[in-house]
């Protein structure tokens, strides 16, 4: 007798039953295997009665001097073992640059300034299908430099500029830590585009009056990555130095890095890179870790640069007529999708839990002994995560990376968001983005954030952070006056 | 009464147990070798003679004959040789406006030349190294330098790379400072650091005299070293990384503003040096003196130096302490017997090696280097390092002490013990013999009188 076959739906449903009782099972496997052991051990304890107990107890003959020698031992393997481990980085707070809004480039700001900058018809068209298709909202702001037709990009500028942004963050940071600039012991800036000599970190030092052995470094040139190898750093030398607390800030410098040229490939970075920056306090004292918002987890940079193909993707190069510009190549979207599948095959292992990992390395096996047809599993990042933070470099990277990790929309929403308010940042942007997620009252206790950046070389780089105490809103910061107006809807094109 | 004298006896044995604990703790992880390390010798198509200078400046034409016969004044006092480096972009002609290219194929002729001679010295593949950083002060194109040679030897997707920029003049003792952290953290690590400095797209062809002296003095070099603190490659290595000091002094304005890159009045990029500058230095010198000293002297001449400073108190205390004055009231020599002097210029050399009651057999190599090569920048340390082996100077647990100077304002130093007899030639192979030649003076001065006069 034919058996009607089973509707769509309950289907379904069985098979996620399924795949719950899967996960549960074996990311608690070693508690249920516990429990049939302790509930055995209660119960001979029941059966044999405190009499017996007791002559158990002193057939075992303890002297008081073994007594106090097994608890020596214990408490001084547990000193060895505590201390041996490594040290918890806490990010105690950061702030991020709120751009004036006599800052601000309007859309129709930034194509009558194109117009009259540019001699070449084409090269403003192309220009504006960019812009169209951005992302990017009417409120992103460009450096006072950027503003004059043509623009200005003089040293003096940059330093403007670089003051503005760097102070303005680090002033928000001193008053909403209560840091003392003498209590710095490391100072780490990362800065891709624009190293003077003596370099920002020196300048930092200057304005704020650091002490002298304040250990700086200054990194540049390493791309939109450049945050989190910062943070990479800072947590090393937050390792080797006891009670010591970083400064990392972060920025990306506009002024002098406009393309006055026409090539296609340059013409973006004019069009997306917008004026940022994030001062992030991180620390290892004990008596922090009581006010800390987050603990970092991990920090796991890849780099593709032996391959030369990534390599060449975002290249610093003259054109033909000489002009100085970044070029973008058209496979960036796939190589940033290698670039993540590689971060991912080393970051996957250590915050996945054991269900996904299991199915992953079930599916790699199949796949290399039974049948290489069987398609790879894309272990789920959102058992692992409550939140994202992924590089707002541009519209479609971070459709490709929706896609790539299948995250839904609110997900990446405050990437979105944060390309639509502030535009492409560069290195401070994950941090734009972690504070609309606080502003929006997401952040809880408990909570894993992953911040996934990308930049020149080809490299990308993830942190994980561990939320530990609950973010209350109202948030002081970029977004308190326009929370209340995200997330909004992006068209896909905006006709200008 | 047993109980107690037991109880109290292994309270004994366990804190005994964790202060060797402690001190193991410290010791392991802790070790920095340096395994080798290659200097840049340009090839000799590059070559800077006094007339060539000469020519290069007069081509400047917005300047007047007094600024020529300041500027070759300069040069020809400068204490430098007929044998050091430029770029090729400047020699050719193309000081005002070079290229993007030019200024890359500057720094990679550097990078890539010293870097294939030290994997081929120490037999180490690319592929093994696990740390790598670049530091070029003056020029950072994206991708970074060190993204430039991950993809030229092909390294690792995991391999920890930074590239510094900015730091000037005293950037190599940054680098290692960075590095030895690293090793701290981490064991059997392997890593390379590339030290320069980018001369190319930092000519300055304007008019103000404090932005020119850098065009006379500042010449191409560099160097490539490979760091690890894996115990196994320690007996392989040449020098081990005793102390490292750093002092910033750039929360003094003087001090932060005496060395900077700007636009002069007409809006053309420069390196100004002020002249406050010397007064900066001996500033910074002093600050790092002041804490290098106990980790390097020994014991008894630290005592010596508290009991000297008690009289200097008591005796004469009406005469101003100047920090100089302090300084050379220490005895160096007593816990050092090597100095990598940086070579910023004849008058620094001297000045440092009065401050620290050096003699002329000890500033030597610094005044050598000076005279073959100019002021490298950050590698000039390593050149400097590299005559005293090519003299065969180094001999194991000889104390060498790195000390250099750099915009901001700062004040690095850095101290080695070498770990067995060095003999390599490296850079100075061909030329050592020669050293030290019977006369400094430059032989531009017998040809044009005039200079003398100016």
């Amino acid at each position: 007798m034919p058996r009607a076959p089973l509707p769509e739906f309950s289907s379904s449903v069985k098979l996620k039953y399924v795949k719950l009782g899967y996960q549960y099972l074996v990311n608690n496997f070693v508690t249920l295997l516990l429990i049939p052991v302790m509930a055995a051990v209660y119960l001979e304890l029941v059966r044999m009665g405190p009499e017996e107990i007791m002559g158990l107890w002193r057939s075992l003959r303890l002297d008081l001097i073994q007594i106090l020698c097994s608890f020596f031992v214990i408490i001084f393997a547990a000193t060895v073992y505590l201390t041996s481990r490594p040290q918890p980085v806490y990010l105690v707070d950061y702030a991020c640059f709120k751009p004036p809004t006599t800052c601000r480039v309007p859309f129709s700001t930034f194509m009558e300034h194109t117009r009259l900058i540019s001699s070449d018809e084409k090269s403003v068209r192309f220009q504006m299908r960019i812009l169209e298709r951005s992302g990017l909202g009417e409120e992103t702001c460009l450096p006072p430099a950027n503003h004059y037709i043509p623009p200005r990009p003089t040293m003096e500028a940059s330093r403007a500029e670089t003051q503005l942004v760097i102070f303005s963050a680090i002033d928000d940071l001193v008053r909403k830590t209560g840091l003392r600039p003498k209590d710095i012991d490391i100072l780490v800036v990362n800065c891709s585009l624009f190293s003077p000599t003596p370099s920002l970190s020196a300048m930092i030092i200057n304005k704020y009056k650091l002490r002298s052995n304040v250990r700086s470094f200054n990194l540049s040139g390493m791309g939109c990555s450049a945050g989190l190898i910062s943070v990479d750093l800072a947590r090393d030398l937050l390792q080797v130095h006891r009670s010591s607390n970083a400064l990392v800030v972060s920025t990306e410098i506009i002024t002098p890095n406009f393309y006055a040229g026409n090539q296609r490939s340059m013409l973006l970075p004019n069009c997306l890179f917008r004026m940022g920056a994030a001062a992030i306090l991180l620390s290892n004292r004990r008596r922090d870790a009581r006010r800390a918002k987050y603990r970092l987890v991990h920090v796991v940079r890849t780099h593709k640069g032996a391959d030369d193909r990534a390599y060449r993707c975002v290249y610093q190069e003259e054109d033909a007529e000489g002009h100085s510009g970044i070029s973008l190549s058209k496979d960036l979207m796939a190589i940033a999708g290698e670039a993540l599948k590689s971060n991912i095959t080393t970051i996957g292992p250590l915050v996945l839990p054991m269900s996904e990992q299991l199915l992953f390395f079930l599916t790699l096996v199949g796949r290399k002994l039974i049948n290489p047809k069987w398609k790879p599993y894309i272990p789920d990042f959102k058992l692992a995560f409550e939140h994202f933070c992924i590089h707002a470099g541009g519209r479609a990277v971070i459709d490709e990376l929706q896609k790539n990790l299948e995250l839904s929309a609110e997900h990446v929403e405050a990437s979105r968001m944060t390309l639509h308010r502030f535009g492409n940042t560069s290195s401070s942007s994950l941090w734009y983005e972690l504070n609309y997620i606080e502003s929006k009252g997401r952040m809880r206790r408990g909570d894993r954030v992953w911040q996934i950046g990308f930049g020149s070389g080809f490299k990308c780089n993830s942190a994980v952070w561990k939320c530990l105490r609950t973010v209350k809103t109202p948030v002081d910061g970029p977004w308190s006056d326009c929370i209340d107006r995200y997330p909004v809807d992006i068209p896909e094109i905006v006709r200008l | 009464m047993d109980l107690l004298w037991t109880i109290s006896t292994i309270l004994l044995l366990c804190s005994l147990l964790s202060i060797l604990w402690k001190g193991f703790d410290r010791r392991r992880n802790r070790s920095c070798y340096l395994l080798d390390f290659v200097c840049y010798k340009p090839s000799d198509d590059r070559k800077l003679s006094s007339e060539l200078c000469s020519d290069i400046i007069v081509r400047n034409k917005r300047l007047s004959v007094p600024d020529y016969k300041f500027l070759l004044k300069v040069v020809v006092n400068s204490g430098i040789s007929e044998d050091t480096y430029g770029p090729r972009s400047i020699i050719e002609g193309r000081e005002e406006c070079p290229t993007h290219d030019d200024c890359v194929d500057e720094v990679d002729d550097c990078m890539y030349r010293t870097l294939d001679e030290l994997f081929l010295r120490t037999s180490i593949s690319p592929i093994d190294v696990d740390v790598l950083v670049v530091n070029v002060s003056m020029f950072a194109p994206s991708p970074s330098l060190t993204s430039r040679i991950v993809n030229r030897y092909r390294m690792r997707e995991d391999v920890k790379n930074f590239s510094l920029a900015g730091m000037g003049c005293s950037a190599s003792p940054i680098a290692i400072d960075l590095v030895n952290n690293i090793f701290k953290t981490r064991k059997r690590t392997l890593a390379v650091v590339v030290t320069s400095e980018s001369i190319a797209p930092n000519w300055y062809y304007g008019t103000d005299k404090s932005m020119m002296l850098g065009n006379c003095l500042f010449r191409s070099g560099g160097c490539s070293f490979m760091l690890t603190n894996d115990p196994s490659l320690k007996h392989r290595a040449k020098m081990s990384l005793k102390c490292l000091v750093r002092a910033h002094i750039g929360a003094n304005d003087d001090a932060y503003s005496c060395a900077i890159q700007k636009e002069d009045d007409e809006g053309r990029v420069g390196f100004h040096l002020s002249k406050s500058l010397p007064k900066a230095a001996v500033r910074a010198f002093a600050e790092n003196l002041q804490r290098l000293a106990p980790k390097v002297l020994p014991v008894g001449e630290l005592a010596l130096y508290v009991l000297r400073g008690f009289r200097h108190r008591l005796w004469r205390s009406k005469e101003a302490k100047t920090d100089a004055a302090t300084a050379a009231m220490v005895n160096f020599k007593s816990g050092v017997d090597h100095f990598c002097l940086h070579t910023g210029g004849a008058a620094v050399i001297d000045a440092v090696g009065r401050a620290l009651g050096l003699t002329k057999y000890d500033v030597e190599p610094a005044r050598m280097t000076l005279h073959r090569w100019g002021n490298t920048s950050a590698s000039s340390l390593w050149y400097v390092l590299g005559y005293m082996e090519a003299k065969k100077r180094l001999r194991r647990k000889d104390r060498v002490l790195m000390l250099s100077f750099g915009a901001g304002f700062k004040c690095n130093s850095c101290l080695w013990e070498v770990l067995r007899d060095l003999n390599d030639g490296g850079a100075w192979e061909d030329c050592i013999r020669a050293y030290p030649p019977q006369t400094l003076v430059n032989p531009f001065m017998e040809k044009f009188g005039w200079v003398k006069e100016a």
